[in-house]
């Protein structure tokens, strides 16, 4: 996998850091979880309750990530327009290592936001919440289990979006179905999340996390099929 | 070497290949000509290892484009007509990116070397956004080379180069040649294969039209003679009809009148004209045979693989 890495990389350094513009971008997420935590005051006549807490936590990471799907979709799509995709599928290199190469590229940085995100948040809802409410709400545990959510959803998000990348030719086309792709995906995790909440006091969810890491292995599945270099070429 | 064998590939119903052959040897240039939805891409692309053929197989240094994709990569240096770089990477950065992906060892040498090669040296450190399209063409080029590859399919290399780039492009594919490497050119520049390419294969609608020595191409056609004298043109041609030689009127360099005449055999026509002219009270001064371009070849080659129906309409 070490060319995988070496993809990551270079997304990272070179079209995430390179590019102010996205650097600027990428700091606006931090405004968000300010947002939240000043509309949380106001809930109610002794701030919010555990369960606004915690929404609003997994708003904080979650929206991020959401964004990060539409990132996903856009590298594949603009590689394909620009014609650098090209060079790329004539090297050496293995179709499993540009597709995880690329996710990795983009998943690892929005993770980092996520995080931040989260982080700000929590130490904002510390401050203005109570920090015995805040530690009450969200225990190390609950914070970990909105990072790897959130790191579930990017990886299986981002597999489906890729392989819709690999189909679409411009990056118009890509996005828009990224968006369509981030809406469906959204309302469907909150469906699902309510509704494994009320069965079985809660143990549903733990039937919902398993279900998503198979989602993540028949995604990544598919767009390791679906992502031959020869019916990439074929499209461009 | 590269040995095309009866390549086939189709998009949907469309063939953009039929039953193609080709080779390259090692240190040989062959040039693709074609017009545009010939196959000279996805011929190239097929060779490079990255688009799957139909039918048949190519070899790239004895090995199977569809047994071992992945090796043919490794042998072959792609370049094609948009430089199609990461624009935000210096270049010595994306080189060394292209050097890693390819295996090389010691990539920053390797690197230095190919900036110094292609007159990059002092840019090293610069945005590839900021070069010029020239200078981002020699990238493409750079990049290619990074693993020193024995076959290089070059697609429209030139493409949008002034002349003095174009110019220094083509002594540099020379060069690549007399260090052996098997190099095919996709071109529609015919001056360009004229001037470098050793073989020429036609492609019309995905099938080889003809293929052979540049030079045999060129004097494949019927020859042609251009003959010049003083005085009136006219009384020369219907002189050279009377005689059953159709002549039309052509451009003398030294500002005598001249005509231009086919003759499939030109020990019996040429006298035949030369006795008509002067029977017709005209001096002749010069009787040479005109040498065709390759554009002459290929467009009478392209019209000759054309279907009847495509020639009437």
């Amino acid at each position: 996998m070490g060319k995988a890495a070496l993809i990551a990389w270079r997304e990272i350094r070179w079209e995430i850091f390179g590019d102010r513009g996205a650097v600027i971008r990428t700091g606006f997420f931090a405004l968000l979880p300010i947002l939240f935590v000043l509309s949380g005051r106001g809930t109610g006549s002794g701030g919010p309750n555990d369960i606004s807490i915690l929404v609003l936590a997994l708003q904080s990471t979650l929206i991020p990530a959401l964004s990060g799907v539409a990132l996903i979709a856009s590298t594949f799509t603009q590689e394909k327009e620009n014609g650098t995709l090209v060079p790329l599928l004539a090297s050496p290199v293995r179709d499993l290592d540009i597709v995880v190469g690329k996710l990795l590229g983009m998943v690892g940085p929005v993770m980092v936001i996520c995080t931040g995100s989260l982080t700000v948040y929590y130490v904002l809802g510390l401050a203005l919440f109570g920090a015995a409410r805040v530690r009450e709400a969200l225990p190390p545990q609950i914070l970990f289990a909105l990072l790897v959510v959130a790191f579930l959803y990017l990886i299986t998000a981002g597999s489906w979006v890729l392989i819709i990348a690999a189909i679409v030719r411009t990056t118009r086309a890509g996005q828009q179905i990224a968006g369509l792709t981030i809406g469906l995906s959204a309302a469907l995790f909150a469906v699902l999340g309510v509704a494994a909440a009320r069965i079985a006091d809660g143990w549903a969810l733990v039937g919902l996390g398993v279900a998503f890491v198979v989602a993540d292995v028949v995604a990544l599945e598919v767009a390791r099929r679906v992502w031959q270099r020869g019916e990439v070429i074929g499209r461009l | 070497m590269i040995d095309v064998r009866d390549l086939s590939r189709s998009f949907g119903r469309t063939a953009a290949l039929d039953h193609v052959s080709l080779r390259v040897e090692p240190g040989e240039i062959v040039a693709l000509l074609g017009p545009n939805g010939a196959g000279k891409t996805t011929a190239s692309r097929i060779i490079a290892g990255i688009l799957a053929p139909s039918e048949g197989d190519v070899l790239v240094d004895g090995i199977s484009v569809r047994a071992d994709p992945h090796r043919v990569r490794q042998r072959c240096g792609m370049v094609t007509d948009q430089p199609s770089l990461y624009e935000r990477m210096t270049l010595r950065a994306y080189l060394g990116f292209f050097c890693h992906l390819y295996d090389v060892a010691a990539a920053g040498k390797r690197t230095e070397e190919l900036a110094e090669l292609l007159g990059l040296a002092d840019r090293l450190d610069v945005r590839l956004g900021a070069f010029s399209r020239g200078m981002k063409q020699k990238v493409a080029i750079a990049r290619g080379l990074v693993h020193d590859p024995p076959v290089l399919l070059l697609d429209e290399p030139a493409t949008a180069l002034d002349p003095e780039t174009a110019r220094s492009l083509r002594s540099f594919i020379v060069s690549l040649r007399a260090r052996h490497r098997a190099i095919l050119l996709c071109t529609h520049d015919l001056d360009e294969a004229q001037r470098i390419a050793d073989r020429v294969v036609v492609l019309y609608r995905g099938r080889v039209a003809r293929e052979g020595l540049t030079g045999a191409l060129r004097a494949d056609s019927h020859p042609r003679f251009v003959v010049s004298f003083t005085g009136d043109a006219a009384i020369a041609r219907d002189a050279l009809a009377r005689a059953g030689v159709k002549a039309e009127p052509a451009s003398s360099e030294n500002g005598y009148a001249a005509l231009r005449f086919d003759a499939d055999e030109p020990g019996t026509t040429n006298p035949a004209v030369l006795r008509a002219l002067l029977d017709g009270g005209l001096r002749v001064v010069t009787l040479v045979r005109e040498e065709r371009s390759l554009e002459d070849a290929y467009f009478a080659i392209v019209a000759e693989a054309r279907s009847p129906e495509e020639r009437n309409g």
